[in-house]
């Protein structure tokens, strides 16, 4: 916790870029392998986007469906290949929050979600983080509001070159001379440095 | 720490950034997204895919041996599209699934899915169009037929059938 220099964020993985920008090129021109791709590559993040707004897991996959068969229609639309990850982004929110608003649910009370989640045993990319890590994160994102845990647990699935366009989106306030961590990065690293100091809360 | 030492407004760093490598790393270990699921989204795709044909059932008939009790039932199946004729014939098996055997017209080789359910086939037709899956689930199914390889112009088309009940 004592790294503290600006770090670019539209640094990293350039070549994925510009592979997704002919992947959607290609798409664009009819090809299903260059979008059945782009679905491979995308949905992954989609996903996260789309659970972190409390939807159940079959919701969540019709959410994507509808989102992926909207691209379809839109892709002449989308004529920036940087534009696609944040149209991507804030469509699957916006669907999954209409889902949730036709089936008039509730998240479960403050916690309860994401104590389930705390337990779900953990995958092979969780294992980069120790246990105690593990706890301290989930104890500490638990204490944020429930728009700061949805917002932090997308923006972490954007990638790097995206994450200025999709913060922007979502109504994160970005800084004169680039992103800014923002309020609920903020709080979040607040109070995992407090936790670390065996000082919680 | 105090939000004194983090200002919100201040410039995105290394240490947010890990933290962040963390949420995901978390997220990804705790909720990953159901492993089938990008292939079942590209299957939707191929349905609405302008690129793809969609075929149309034009006839459906079962070949009923005249009062032989016991003799297993057959039923043909045509297709069509604007690029291709596709006719299948459904036999049952014994133990409850079905055989499908095919035939492409105009015949070439192509990959070719069976989508029963939740389990995906894979065979390929010959130079004469034939393709045949020996076991298939019964109940929904779909065929497709994958877009052609090797083209010159790179864009073969995928054709669709609608749900078959098997």
């Amino acid at each position: 916790m004592t790294e503290r220099s600006p770090v670019s964020v539209s640094a990293g993985q350039p070549d994925r870029t510009a592979r997704i920008a002919s992947l959607l090129t290609a798409a664009r021109e009819g090809s299903e392998d260059a979008l059945g791709d782009i679905v491979t590559e995308l949905t992954p993040m989609l996903w996260q986007v789309a659970r972190a707004t409390g939807l159940s897991t079959p919701e969540a996959e019709d959410v994507l469906q509808t989102v992926w068969t909207r691209l379809l229609s839109n892709l002449d639309a989308i004529r920036d290949a940087r534009a696609l990850i944040p149209w991507l982004v804030v469509t699957t929110r916006r669907e999954s929050w209409r889902q949730r608003a036709a089936g008039r649910k509730q998240l479960p009370a403050d916690g309860s979600w994401f104590a389930a989640l705390a337990d779900a045993s953990p995958g092979s990319e969780e294992e980069i983080i120790n246990a105690d890590q593990r706890r301290a994160l989930w104890a500490a994102f638990g204490q944020l509001t429930p728009r700061c845990q949805e917002l932090l647990r997308i923006v972490a699935f954007v990638p790097r070159p995206d994450y200025q366009a999709v913060a922007a989106e979502l109504g994160m306030p970005r800084g004169s001379v680039g992103p800014t961590r923002g309020r609920c990065l903020a709080k979040l690293r607040v109070l995992l440095a407090d936790s670390s100091d065996g000082n919680p809360g | 720490m105090k939000y004194s030492d983090v200002p919100a407004d201040g410039p995105l760093d290394g240490a947010d950034l890990a933290i962040l490598d963390d949420v995901r790393a978390a997220f990804a270990g705790a909720d990953p997204m159901p492993a089938d699921l990008p292939e079942r989204i590209k299957f939707a795709l191929l349905m609405h895919n302008l690129s793809g044909e969609v075929a149309r059932l034009i006839k459906d008939e079962s070949l009923q041996p005249l009062a032989v009790r016991g003799v297993e039932q057959s039923r043909t199946i045509t297709f069509d599209s604007a690029s291709l004729t596709i006719m299948i014939r459904i036999e049952s098996n014994a133990n409850g699934t079905v055989r499908v055997d095919g035939w492409l017209a105009p015949p070439e080789r192509r990959d070719i899915e069976m989508r029963a359910g939740s389990e995906v086939l894979q065979a390929a037709s010959d130079e004469q169009g034939r393709f045949a899956f020996p076991s298939v689930p019964s109940g929904t199914a779909q065929l497709v037929v994958r877009s052609a390889r090797h083209r010159p112009d790179g864009r073969g088309r995928s054709v669709v059938t609608p749900a078959l009940i098997l």
